[in-house]
Order: C-alpha cells, then structure tokens, then sequence
C-alpha cells in the first residue's frame, strides 16, 4: 500500500462514512417520490383497499429504518449494512406488489376497463424503486469495504504502537 | 519571512471618531510583538486593520515590502485567533482545524497531513473527533490555534485569546502560546489588556492610549525606561506609585502634610538641573520601597501573598499620599501600625508633559 493510500485510510479515522450516509439518504428521498406519486395519483377506489394500508406503514418503517442505518454507516457500524441490504431487496419485491398489480390491472366490473396504472407512471415509479435499492445496496457494500479497511488500519497502527512502545522500553 | 510593517496609520470612524492615530510600527521577522493599552486604547483596531477587517483611514500597511493597505482580508495569508475561539460547534475539532483548507480545496491527503501537524504540535491529537462543546476552554483555544498553524500563514494574529480563561488555564495557554512561537518561528501581533500577558510573552510591546502609541520597546525597556507617567502607571503590577513633588536643592520634597524629604543621587541632581524650584512627579514602583529610615508611613492594608507582601498605607498618616511597597517576606503589619519607608529606585517625570526625565 503506497502513502497515499494509507493517508486515506487513515482520514476514515476522522471523517465520517458520508458516502453510504448519503446514499442512505438518497434512497429514502425516493421513497418518498415513490409513495408521494402514488397517493397523490389515487384512481378510484382501486388503492382503497388494505394494500394501500399496508403501504403507508411499509414506508413510514422504512424511512424509520433506512435512516436509523444511515446514522450507523455514517459511524463505520459494519452491522448496519445488514438492514441496508434487507431494505434493497424489500424495495425490489414491492415493484412487484403495488405498481406492477395496479398496472396489470383490469377489471370492467369494478369500473376498471384499463389499468389504474399507466405505463409512463409505471416506469417512473419503478425506476425510483430501483434506484433507492440500488442506493441502499450501495451504501451498504461501500460501508462493508470501508469498515473493513478501517479495521485493519486500526490494527495496523496499534501494532505500530506498541511496537514503538517496546523499543522505547528497550531504549530506556 | 514575515516582516510587517505599519506606516502612519491613523483610523477614523464614519462618525468621525478616531480611534489610531499615526500608528508606526516596523515588525520582524519572527517577532512577537504583544500590543497592550487599556480597553479602547485602539490595539483591536490596529489588529483588525492589520488583518483587513476594518479599512485603514490613512497610512500604509506593507507585509514583505508588499503593499497590502487595499487588500481584502483573504488574501492577507495571515491567520487571527478570536477571544471567544469562534470554532463551529456542528463540526467536529478535525473539520473545524481542516476547514479553512477544504474551503481552498487542498488536497485531502494533504490537509490530512497538516491537521495532524497541528494537532501533534498543539496536544490535541486525541481531541480530534470530539465536538468544541467536550473541550475545555484551554483546548477551545489551542483548536483555535491549530486552525490558524494548518494555514501555515505569514502572519499570526492574536486578539486577547486568553480573556475567556480562567486565571490557571490563562498561564499554562500563554506558555503554550510561547512554546508555539518558539516553534515555528512565526511572527506574531498579540493584543492583550493584560501586562503579565504582554511582559512574559512580548520581543517588543507596543503601549497604547487613547489611539496613541506611548511607548515601544523591549519589555525590560518599558518595565525599567517608562516613556511617560502612563507607561509607568500601566506596566508593572502592583502598578507605580507616583507623589508630586518639588526639587528643592538636593533632595525632593514630597509636599504632603509637613513635607517629606527625599535625596538625589548625583546623577539625579544633574538630570533635574533644569527643574530646581519647579514641581515633578516622583515614581517609585512598590518593589523599589523597603523598610528603613526614611518617611513615615500608617499602614492601612496588608495582603500577604506567600513569598511577599503588599503593604498598603497613607504618607504621614491618614488622608495623606496613598502609597504601595512590595516587601520580602511575610509581613504581618496591621491596620494603624506606623512604620518607616525607603526609596531604593526613582523614576521622575515632568509634571507638565508628562514625560520622564532623562
């Protein structure tokens, strides 16, 4: 490892993880574009339902849980990617819940000849889902490679410590 | 190389107010030079003009011969040191130090390395990732100068960075401060209202009243060699006392009650030649009396404080001169007691300018 890399690892020892932090950040943002654009688009009586019961508490969670692992990222908690990744995945199942069920909708009875749902809100909305997954994903692998590094960087330099300690007390 | 210098710099407010006039200084490279006055004695204002925070009215401010009289703060390369530490609290001592640096986006790597520098050099590298609000006021202070030593300036500028320390934390920071110096070799402009502050830490001090410079000089200059009666009153703790007092032939008489006669030595008497019959003003610093015949004095205060005394009393009794000795030793005089002063060293001055007598 040349200087220059060590001097970057050793700036973790004083920075904080912003990048994961931020990532974490963004990923809540668009959630929130998401859930925003689905409410505000409400057709009827189609989101009516427990699904949309359901969605409102996911999001409310996920906003509690994506930001409480945001301020553990940003502190170099290695632990913390593991929700990081869970809500990534979590994002990507329910492309397949709410948008694609409102979008594949039809239902003539019930006063839906066409689907709730049309295709340039279907892109948008799952476009935003996979970008916060992504986001948080990310976030999560980048805090894993941090904190790791950060970890041998520590040992690295207390071993450099006491080393230096030793020959001091050899010396005296 | 830092060589700062101040030519005929006056400061006049909008409402027409001067607070500096005709202030001349010529610092050196590496010097510490420590104004000190009373409050709005104008040393902040100099300091301020220095560092570009206010405009200069009249004169010229040259860094390296360079004429900086016009140039805006920032690009002064000098660094100032507040009172009242100014660090974000948001941010932790690590981003406070290297803020300036990112400001001018340095380098990472490299504003790493001199955070690091500063932080080695000023005892704080275990601080770093605490907030200002976890440090004391003594570490406030030093991150405050870690600030100003990352940006490797010209010029280092202190305004009174010790008023908000308590009494014991003010004398290990001001040695902080001197080792710092020492160290880096910097030149530094330190204003202070404090003269232990000024004598301690000072190459040279400037004295300042009323927007004037009185005196510049060497500590020990300004301490033995007092320019004028407000140089003299101002340095030195407890401060001079001072009696008026007429030549009369070979001695002084202090003219109080029936008349107190002090000797000239012969290098005195020649120095008032030009004064006999006329009216002086006698200092004599309170570490300068000693008991022993002399003029009697009725002690009104005693303040012991370990290795001397501070003997406060009235020249031939109540009503009369008030008078100040320093005495060696622990003393246990008590109110009324009568007792018997000495004058070891004069310091005389002409009672109509004010100015010493040489």
């Amino acid at each position: 490892m040349n200087e220059e890399q060590m001097i970057r690892r050793d700036r973790m020892r004083f920075k904080k993880n912003k990048l994961s932090a931020n990532l974490t950040l963004l990923a809540i943002v668009l959630d929130v574009l998401y859930f925003v654009n689905i409410y505000q688009n409400d057709a009827g009586s189609y989101y009516h339902n427990w699904i949309i019961g359901v969605s409102v508490v996911y999001n409310l969670i996920f906003m509690l849980a994506a930001f409480l692992s945001e301020e553990g990222v940003k502190n170099y908690k290695e632990l913390y990617s593991i929700p990081l990744v869970i809500l990534g995945v979590i994002q990507i199942v329910r492309i397949f819940i709410l948008p694609w069920q409102a979008h594949s909708y039809i239902n003539v009875d019930a006063g839906f000849p066409e689907p709730p749902m049309g295709n340039g809100q279907f892109t948008y909305l799952v476009i935003l889902l996979i970008a916060s997954a992504v986001c948080l994903v990310a976030a999560a692998v980048i805090n894993f490679i941090k904190c790791n590094a950060l970890a041998v960087h520590m040992k690295m330099l207390e071993e450099r410590s006491a080393a230096s300690g030793a020959l001091a007390g050899k010396s005296a | 190389m830092a060589e700062l210098s101040l030519q005929h710099i006056d400061k006049i407010y909008d409402n027409n107010v001067q607070a500096v006039f005709d202030f001349n200084l010529d610092v050196k490279d590496g010097e510490l030079i420590v104004l000190v006055g009373p409050s709005g004695c104008g040393k902040s204002t100099t300091l301020r003009m220095v560092a570009g925070l206010e405009d200069i009215s009249k004169g010229r401010l040259y860094l390296d011969g360079k004429d900086i009289t016009q140039t805006p703060a920032k690009d002064r390369d000098m660094a100032m040191v507040f009172q009242n530490y100014a660090l974000y609290g948001h941010m932790t001592i690590y981003e406070n130090m290297a803020f300036s640096l990112t400001l001018r986006k340095e380098n990472p790597n490299v504003i790493h390395k001199k955070v690091l520098a500063a932080a080695e050099i000023l005892g704080l590298t275990s601080q770093l990732n605490k907030k200002p609000d976890q440090l004391s006021g003594g570490q406030r202070q030093r991150v405050a100068m870690g600030r100003s030593i990352v940006r490797n300036p010209k010029v280092f500028l202190f305004d009174e960075p010790l008023s908000n320390l308590d009494a014991k934390l003010r004398g290990a920071t001001r040695r902080e401060i001197l080792l710092l110096h020492k160290r880096l070799k910097a030149t530094m402009l330190y204003v202070t209202h404090d003269q232990t502050e000024a004598l301690t830490l000072a190459d040279r001090i400037v004295c300042m009243s009323m927007g004037h410079v009185q005196q510049v000089g060497t500590p020990l200059e300004l301490y033995d060699s007092p320019n004028n009666v407000f140089v003299a009153s101002f340095i030195g703790l407890p401060p001079m006392n001072l009696f008026d007092a007429k030549v009369d032939g070979d001695d002084l008489l202090i003219q109080q009650g029936q008349g107190y006669r002090v000797p000239l030595t012969a290098q005195e008497k020649q120095m008032l030649a030009a004064y006999q019959g006329k009216e002086i003003i006698l200092g004599v610093r309170p570490e300068d009396i000693g008991e022993g015949a002399g003029f009697p004095v009725v002690v009104s205060n005693n303040e012991n404080l370990g290795m001397n005394t501070l003997v406060y009393g009235n020249i031939g009794g109540p009503g009369g001169v008030k008078i100040c000795a320093k005495l060696k030793g622990w003393i246990g005089h008590q109110h009324g007691d009568n007792v018997q002063f000495t004058i070891k060293r004069k310091h005389l001055f002409d009672k109509e300018t004010t100015n010493a007598i040489r």
